[in-house]
């Protein structure tokens, strides 16, 4: 009978841990929620509480009504999507080589593509920034998306784990039926590989939405600045001002609701990528 | 016959080239080049406009010398990887065990803990002003229901490293979806055959699911204090390495030089040491994962 009792005692003790946890992580968010919703009178007595007083809805019209809000956030989806595009193709066409294709020296390169997966973008910053304002893109988004039809390391790195599955079957297949090497990549390793494909772009997605410090480096002009940007320009006020701490924060909102909505439509992705070890939907 | 082998195997290997050549382009002309220029930049006095004279160690030896900030700030950036990292993966090897007991609505916890992750650094900067203001910020309001007077947080010296510890703890989501997955793939029959065994829940947690999740959790330790160490946007959003450069860090230092004042010989000195220690601790402590890492494989063989 104690037993039972202790187990009950038990779970009512890790769910009311679980729950106090969960009130105290998810605080930040309510507090971000409050301070957009207050009015601009608060905003500039800065009396900010952390269950919202006023219901200010208003201020989510600043997203229209202030142009700047929606030139930033027009900025950061243009070069959060060519980020995107440049990594999933060039990723993946990448990756193909490495996985699939055998040349002299191939082993060498991949011990170096994974080497520089060690190296901190700091030590590259410097030169990079040298190399693009010589080229004139310094105010321009071209030193933020051209980099990424490169590929990047980790993502070749991923999908060549997932392409090396892939049945040889399949191959000798599609050599029998006439399809060259990039036949093969475009009719067989873009179409099966699609859920990786998606991971990747979530990968992208999460990696250059929420960048600081590149934009910072390259973008000067208030027109020109991603949101990340956008939400620090606006605490910078003339004359001793009080920010416009509800703006900010709408700001902020704007800046991380597109995080949660790919987290919640992409995280059967990213799942099954983590998890699953390499299996997953190829058949 | 050979011929025409080697014929198809030199088309192959062209295939091969071509494929990577987006990545081969990249590496030599945005990574392994300016790996060469920020070497010599490092050896250098350049500031953008004139002509570079080379000075030889100089950078470095005024870097731990004669400069007062960056031991400061070396010492600021090993302070806060050094704790936040290990303590939110210690907080959430034990979150992870909690909800790995089969309790109900898993899923929406393991949701819930993750989303702050999900708060990109700039607006999270700007709710942790206000979390960490003197008078009316929560934290302080918090600890005034038990009598305490907290610190001003980022405005005092001695506080402004542990509140962005405190606030780095709210990425404790992004160290439990791996170790989470990992207990959960760890074979029920092992906590079983120690349970018959007479271990209680503790031991079995401290003997079966720690060793198990062990190489998770090197992985997770490795890689937060590579991030740790590039600690960049919530001191510049946030303090902007102050109050008297107490929160400056290796690279918000790094950033002052360079495009602040346009040092970028003395700038990339800093990246060089940055990137020295980066390496160094990762071969270390890939050295000594043998001692603490628990490999299946290893035992299997």
């Amino acid at each position: 009978m104690t037993g039972r009792a202790g187990k009950l005692l038990d779970k009512s003790v890790s769910y009311g841990l679980l729950l106090v946890l969960s009130a105290v992580l998810v605080l930040p968010f309510i507090f971000m929620i409050s301070i957009a919703l207050a009015s601009d009178a608060t905003s500039t007595k800065m009396t900010f509480s952390l269950l919202p007083k006023e219901w200010n809805f208003s201020n989510f019209l600043r997203v229209y009504r202030d142009p700047r809000l929606g030139i930033w956030l027009k900025n950061s989806l243009l070069i959060t999507g060519f980020a995107i595009l440049g990594q999933v193709f060039s990723s993946s066409l990448v990756a193909y080589g490495f996985a699939r294709l055998r040349a002299p020296g191939k082993n060498v390169w991949f011990m170096i593509l994974l080497s520089t997966m060690m190296i901190p973008t700091q030590i590259t910053l410097i030169p990079q920034f040298v190399l693009f304002s010589k080229l004139g893109w310094v105010n321009t988004f071209l030193p933020l998306i051209v980099p990424n039809f490169f590929g990047h390391p980790f993502n070749v790195f991923l999908m060549r784990q997932f392409i090396t599955q892939v049945p040889s079957s399949l191959y000798d297949a599609a050599r029998i039926d006439g399809l060259g090497y990039f036949g093969i990549y475009r009719r067989i390793i873009l179409p099966l590989m699609k859920p990786i494909l998606i991971a990747i772009g979530i990968f992208t997605f999460n990696s250059n939405w929420a960048m600081f410090l590149e934009p910072l480096i390259y973008l000067n002009d208030p027109e020109k600045m991603t949101l990340s940007l956008g939400v620090r320009i606006l605490t910078e006020t003339s004359g001793g001002a009080a920010p416009p701490w509800n703006t900010v924060m709408v700001t902020s909102m704007l800046l991380t609701v597109p995080m949660l909505v790919v987290f919640f439509i992409g995280q059967r992705y990213i799942f099954e990528i983590n998890f699953s070890s390499g299996s997953a939907s190829i058949k | 016959m050979g011929r025409r082998l080697s014929g198809s195997r030199r088309k192959e290997a062209l295939a091969f080239y071509l494929c990577i050549a987006p990545w081969l382009f990249g590496f030599l002309v945005f990574t392994l080049g300016p790996m060469a220029f920020s070497l010599y930049f490092s050896f250098t006095d350049w500031n953008m406009f004139q002509k570079p004279n080379f000075v030889g160690f100089k950078n470095y030896v005024r870097l731990f010398t004669r400069d007062r900030i960056f031991p400061k700030a070396l010492w600021n950036t090993f302070f806060y990887a050094g704790i936040s990292v290990p303590l939110s993966l210690f907080l959430a090897t034990l979150l992870s065990g909690l909800l790995n007991r089969k309790l109900r609505g898993l899923r929406i916890f393991r949701t819930i803990f993750y989303l702050p992750a999900l708060i990109p650094a700039a607006a999270m900067s700007m709710v942790f002003i206000w979390m960490l203001a003197p008078d009316t910020g929560l934290i302080n309001r918090f600890l005034g229901v038990f009598g305490v007077d907290g610190p001003a947080w980022l405005l005092d010296r001695n506080a402004v490293k542990p509140a962005l510890i405190i606030m780095s703890l709210w990425g404790v989501g992004n160290n439990i979806l791996l170790l989470l997955a990992g207990m959960q793939g760890i074979p029920q029959q092992l906590y079983e055959a120690a349970r018959l065994d007479g271990a209680g829940r503790r031991q079995a947690f401290l003997h079966i699911t720690i060793p198990m999740i062990s190489p998770i959790l090197f992985f997770n330790l490795v890689m937060g204090m590579i991030g740790g160490l590039q600690t960049f946007t919530q001191v510049y959003i946030m303090t902007d390495g102050g109050p008297n450069n107490a929160s400056m860090m290796m690279v918000p230092y790094l950033f002052h030089h360079a495009f602040d004042s346009y040092r970028m010989g003395y700038a990339s000195s800093i990246a060089w040491v940055l990137f020295l220690i980066i390496l160094g601790m990762t071969l270390l402590v890939f050295r000594s994962s043998s001692l603490w890492v628990f490999y299946e494989s290893e035992v299997r063989r």
